[in-house]
């Protein structure tokens, strides 16, 4: 009787061992490959909202400062979503009949809240406070992106604990004089590394990475 | 016997061990040394006194705390297995969540910043002024106003309770009208057909309400009865201090009320007087006596004979344990001693009574030495009778204030603040008397559950069925709204306006955090319905009485003036400044009225022999009113750590001569009624006696108080309202379990040796600088020999670190509540805490010293104590506890992942499991009161104090906005900030000014378990007794 296993058999083993291995490995790397894609990270996904509001007319077109809706954003943590009641100081005047701004006159009028949906997330355990970041000169484009060029917001960064301490290991290049913070378009003037340590200085800023700073 | 018997059984019947004894500390003989101080033994209950060294106790994990209820480990694996699969099921994207911001900003709300509101809550008719945190509108943690004069910036459990309270289910919803639902306006017109088709002038409508010093409700009273004039007003405290009142009026033929001034004290003697822990004032109390606890000539001295151990009891310099009833003799004991000195003649009338008030069966040396004690401080003494006793004992107390010339320096008196000073049994009776005899057609009911806290003789809910009208304003559908036609959700404190004074007569206001949740009604509105006024709302109706009566006020007087801005400022203080009301002038003693009358008291006086049963207000629970606040109930008892219950205490003496063990049930038997209680042997408590603590045993439809505990008020009488004896105690066949707290969280688990933890010197050993006691505790500071090169925290801006002074902890358990408040801890259950899970992240050890009965008690609160080394961050196998930079030992409950290593490696116990995810019990209301600076810990995650990081992180970004460094002061932990007794003191260690670097230098300072090497950042300032030489 043959044997049961013949010499092409270590072949065999030695090809289903590697292909294994490989699988293992590529499974491995495709998990972790997802959990950074945007896919995975819910980036480069407009969200719909209740209501088309377009930040590009609003920023580009009407010159408005971001901080005239998000007014909260350098006093509290939060940035603020702006009240019905900030939306109909112009819709009141401007555009008043337009059934797109429907929903916010009926927010207004029957004193019911609008539901946003929220497009930047982190978790409950995470502190995040604008009004530090904001007053530090970190600008609203460094962690939002071109909101101004964003039919329906996106989210622009992965915003993960990796992505937030590389900032707070080295503010530098994430610095502006704090009077830019708002302004979409700035770019540091001469050497970038020198420009960050000289606003650093000036602005007093002094990043930390103990645990507690952002989890509670 | 024979007497050579009794010697060691020496097996060898040669020499003694030869083992040579290391000099541990704690295995020092404790009877002999216990006036040594520092190497005095220390114990937590009667077991951990009576176990052998090497016996283990209570582990750190107790049996079954390690067990899910009623699953094995198999099971469970099943069980994961099955939860898993339905995880799968699931494992879509999540919807994104909503944003829903306001339609309308209230200009000054900044959503995620909170605001503060000046507000305030009287307990028993006084207020303490306090501060309301409200994030976005909705209120989620009380502290003490610390511009307030009267509280002085404490808040009590009770106060912070108050946010539980007001999200509580449980709450009544629903006005209803002979058990129907009806609408208030409805009601409103029932009301006023009442005022108009009264008979009589209203002679047959009563209102009985709690106490209250309210010049609104003065007010709303005093219009009601120009519409209704013979309409009377009574109130009604079970825990009413008539005692005092009933004193004034004996002595200066009026009532009045009593107010002491502990920072001018340098002696003082409590009889049965709880004044640092209870009653009105005793905030105010602690941090004046606390303030003169420092160790030096100022040191004051606290005595203190009480039969059950209080918070004031703990903190006595010496304690006599005296049965309530024997309180007198006690006190005529130290008259007769002061008349015997010159300059106390006019004390020789009152001395006459001494035998027949049976001064000869108490212990005459320790009352001859208070006496001579008191004598020596003429002017600075004082000496205060507690709401247990009766009046002509507040008269003999008063008239030796006036000998002692302590009137007008640490005592003064003043008309009474309360509306009806007398509201205990006297007029509850004269009430029920009238109704019985058919002459009350309406009766309003106003206060707190009289039905539940009427003394068993009057069968007030009996009675009350009788009234063809009974009206009842109540926030829970308890025993009085079952037993009244008409019932009505009362508004919570924090949804109404209100006004009261606070102990000084400072006007104080009350403002609402929210508006009414579930409709409820105040007061104020309630009564002005019957003058057709309610419309107003509790608002407009204060903001009318304030705009006319407000001229007269200081601020008010002289010039223009301007309501609105007045009140704004009012408001924004919580109190009228300068509005204090000045004490009575031009009082005296008259002896010979005074000795006839309490010669009179003394002989009428009840001469019962037997075993005497005494009532207490629940630190809990107070009278009942919070039976159903879970925050309160799980809080262990100061003295004997119990949750969620009450019991019947008594010695250990009294208990082997009855036959009684902790936890049997006993029958009292007063008078043919009677109450099953479980029985606690509890240390230091006066022999023949029991004490039985009000509150419990509820009936009412309130889910958590319903079933919980003993109800004293069966077994209470109108005549005997505090005290009685001739109990008949026999035991039943039931036995009770307690959850007591006092076990959990041994430092020495396996039952090694530790030096006692909290240290207790004399003043004598203080301050010789040589003394033993100073040399055995410079071992147990500084830096402690280590392999590890400890990190250098010095360069960091911040090095945080705290003090806690055991010398003015009062261990009133203000803190533990603040904790749990701040830090959103969950609530466990009774059963929970049995298994060792309660989830206090500050507790206060209570440690004994000495004999069960004569024991001394010596409070430590306890939470993390950031550890330098800290033995917890190694074993971290997924670095879930690490250090900041700063040093505060940090948890990232995101990375823990319950291996449960860091607690048992934590030497002093005080880290927290979640052994079940406690947080979605908690109603959808209560979650509105969570901290949302906080995060909400979910099953499997290990806990335990931050020193209140959210705080610090919110300060340090609030000052580096602005540019500037952290003020020592301007950052406090929620413990530190309302502790009453300003125990604990918060602030970097870096800053050699700061409060807490002075502490840290101070030469009471010790460290907690400092033998092995932690080098914690909270240290310890040992407690001083201040001894008599004569009594030492």
């Amino acid at each position: 009787m043959s044997s049961l296993f013949r010499p092409k058999h270590n072949t065999l083993a030695r090809v289903s061992l590697a292909i294994g291995a490989a699988g293992a490995v590529g499974t491995l790397g495709a998990l972790m490959g997802y959990a950074r894609s945007p896919y995975a990270r819910h980036m480069q996904d407009p969200i719909e909202q209740p209501l088309q509001f377009d930040h590009r007319h609003h920023t580009r077109d009407e010159g408005i400062d971001c901080r005239y809706c998000h007014s909260t954003v350098d006093k509290s943590p939060h940035a603020g979503i702006p009240q019905t009641q900030l939306c109909l100081n112009c819709h009141s005047q401007v555009w008043n009949k337009s059934p797109l701004l429907e929903p916010v006159r009926q927010s207004f009028f029957e004193n019911k809240p609008m539901e946003w949906r929220q497009v930047n997330r982190v978790p409950d355990f995470v502190y995040f406070n604008h009004a530090i970041h904001v007053n530090k000169g970190v600008g609203c484009v460094t962690c939002h992106g071109r909101v101004d060029q964003m039919a329906a917001v996106e989210k622009a960064n992965t915003l993960t604990m990796g992505w937030c301490l590389e900032c707070h290991r080295n503010p530098g290049p994430n610095l502006r004089p704090v009077e830019e913070v708002t302004n979409m378009e700035w770019q540091p003037e001469g050497d970038p590394v020198e420009t960050g340590r000289v606003l650093a200085e000036r602005n007093e800023v002094h990043t930390r990475v103990s645990c507690t700073t952002c989890h509670r | 016997m024979s007497s050579h018997e009794e010697k060691p059984p020496a097996a060898s019947g040669s020499v003694p061990s030869p083992r040579l004894r290391l000099p541990v500390l704690a295995s020092a003989p404790p009877p002999e040394s216990a006036s040594q101080g520092g190497a005095r033994k220390v114990w937590r209950s009667i077991e951990d006194k009576a176990r052998s060294s090497a016996a283990s106790l209570l582990g750190e994990f107790p049996p079954g705390a390690s067990e899910l209820d009623g699953v094995n480990r198999r099971s469970f694996i099943q069980l994961l297995g099955g939860t898993l699969a339905l995880a799968g099921a699931s494992g879509c994207r999540k919807p994104p969540e909503k944003i829903v911001p306001y339609v309308r900003r209230p200009a000054e709300v900044t959503p995620g910043n909170p605001l503060h509101f000046a507000t305030a809550y009287a307990l028993e008719g006084y207020a303490t002024g306090l501060l309301a945190t409200s994030y976005e509108g909705r209120p989620t943690k009380i502290e003490g106003n610390p511009q307030h004069p009267d509280s002085l910036g404490g808040a009590g459990t009770f106060d912070q309770s108050l946010v539980l309270g007001l999200y509580d289910e449980d709450r009544a919803k629903q006005i209803r009208h002979k058990g129907q639902p009806v609408a208030w306006i409805t009601l409103q017109a029932t009301l006023l057909d009442l005022v108009k088709n009264a008979p009589d002038g209203g002679s047959r409508i009563r209102f009985l309400s709690g106490p209250t010093t309210s010049p609104l409700v003065a007010e709303l009273r005093q219009a009601i009865a120009t519409k209704l004039p013979k309409a009377k007003f009574t109130s009604f405290s079970a825990v009413a201090d008539d005692g005092a009142f009933e004193g004034t009026q004996l002595l200066f033929g009026r009532p009045l009320e009593s107010r002491y001034d502990l920072a001018a004290a340098s002696v003082m003697l409590s009889l049965d007087a709880d004044i640092l822990g209870s009653g009105p004032g005793y905030l105010k109390h602690a941090r004046q006596f606390a303030a003169r606890r420092e160790p030096g000539a100022t040191m004051n001295r606290l005595y203190v004979a009480e039969p059950v151990y209080t918070i004031t009891g703990t903190m006595a310099d010496h304690r006599k344990r005296v049965r309530a009833g024997d309180i007198p003799a006690l006190l005529f004991a130290v008259v007769s001693e002061l008349a015997t000195r010159p300059g106390f003649g006019d004390l020789a009338k009152l001395a006459s009574l001494a035998g027949a008030a049976g001064a000869d069966k108490v212990d005459r040396k320790w009352a001859a030495a208070v006496a001579r004690d008191l004598e020596k401080n003429k002017g600075k003494g004082l000496v205060v009778a507690g709401r247990r006793q009766p009046g002509y004992v507040h008269a003999v107390v008063a008239a030796l204030n006036f000998a002692l010339d302590n009137v007008g320096k640490t005592v003064s008196f003043a008309e009474p603040s309360l509306l009806d000073p007398v509201q205990g049994p006297a007029p509850l009776a004269k009430l029920a008397e009238d109704i019985a005899a058919g002459q009350v057609d309406v009766l309003v009911m106003t206060g707190y559950n009289p039905v539940y806290g009427a003394p068993a003789d009057l069968n007030l809910g009996q009675l009350i069925a009788r009234v063809p009208t009974s009206i009842y304003l109540g926030l829970y559908e308890d025993e009085t709204a079952s037993a009244s036609k008409t019932f009505i959700p009362a508004a919570h404190v924090l949804e109404s306006w209100a006004d009261a004074r606070g102990t000084d007569g400072v006007i104080t206001l009350t403002q609402p955090l929210i508006a009414p949740l579930w409709g409820g009604l105040s007061e104020t509105e309630l009564l002005a319905a019957f003058l057709g006024d309610s419309h107003l709302g509790s608002h407009g109706l204060l903001k009318r009485s304030w705009s006319s009566k407000g001229k007269l006020l200081p601020g008010g007087a002289g010039g223009p003036f301007d309501f609105e801005s007045t009140w704004e400022k009012w408001l924004a203080d919580g109190f009228v400044a300068g509005s204090a009301t000045e004490p009575a002038s031009g009082l005296a003693v008259n002896h010979d009225a005074l000795s006839a009358s309490v010669a009179q008291a003394v002989s009428k006086a009840p001469r019962t022999e037997g075993l005497e049963i005494a009532f207490a207000p629940d630190p809990k629970v107070f009278d009942g009113r919070f039976a159903n606040n879970p925050w309160l109930q799980e809080l262990p008892d100061p003295i004997t750590k119990a949750t969620w219950d009450n019991a019947a205490y008594v010695s250990q003496a009294t208990a082997t001569a009855l036959g009684f063990e902790t936890g049997d049930v006993a029958v009292l038997e007063v008078r043919g009624r009677t109450v099953e209680a479980p029985v606690m042997i509890v240390p230091g408590h006066a022999n023949d006696a029991i004490t039985l603590n009000l509150g419990y045993g509820r009936t009412s439809l309130e889910s958590i108080a319903r079933g919980i505990g003993a109800n004293a008020g069966a077994v209470r009488s109108s005549d005997a309202f505090w005290f009685e004896r001739g109990v008949k105690a026999s035991k039943s066949t039931r036995s009770h379990t307690f959850a007591l707290t006092q076990d959990h969280w041994s430092m020495s688990p396996d039952g090694r040796d530790i030096p006692p933890p909290a240290v207790t010197g004399t003043l004598k050993e203080i301050e010789d600088h040589h003394s033993a006691f100073n040399e055995e505790l410079e071992g147990r500071r500084g830096v402690p020999t280590t392999i590890q090169q400890p990190w250098d925290y010095s360069k960091e801006q911040y090095k945080w670190g705290m003090a806690i002074d055991l010398n003015k902890c009062t261990g009133c358990n203000a803190c533990v509540m603040a904790c749990q408040s701040e830090n959103n801890i969950p609530v466990v259950g009774k059963e929970q805490v049995i298994h060792g899970r309660e989830m206090h992240w500050i507790r206060i050890d209570r440690y004994f010293s000495g004999e069960v009965d004569e024991a001394e008690i010596v409070n430590q609160p306890l939470g993390c104590v950031h550890c330098e080394t800290a033995p917890c961050d190694y074993v971290c196998p997924v670095n879930a506890t690490v250090h900041s930079d700063e040093g505060l030992n940090e948890m990232a409950y995101n990375r823990c992942i319950g291996t449960r290593y860091c607690s048992n490696n934590c030497p002093y116990k005080v880290r927290r499991f979640n052994f079940l995810d406690y947080h979605p019990a908690v109603p959808a209301a209560s979650q509105l009161g969570m901290n949302p600076d906080v995060t909400v810990r979910s099953r499997g995650v290990m806990e335990k104090c931050t020193y209140c990081v959210q705080r610090i992180e919110r300060t340090r970004i609030n000052t580096r906005i602005e540019k500037r460094a952290i003020k020592d002061g301007e950052l406090q932990t929620a413990c530190e900030q309302t502790c009453p007794s300003e125990a604990i003191v918060f602030g970097s260690l870096n800053d050699p000014s700061s409060r807490v670097s002075k502490a840290h230098n101070d030469e009471r300072r010790y460290d907690l378990l400092h033998e092995v090497g932690t080098r914690p950042r909270t240290a310890y300032l040992v407690r001083v007794r201040n001894l008599n030489p004569e009594l030492a």
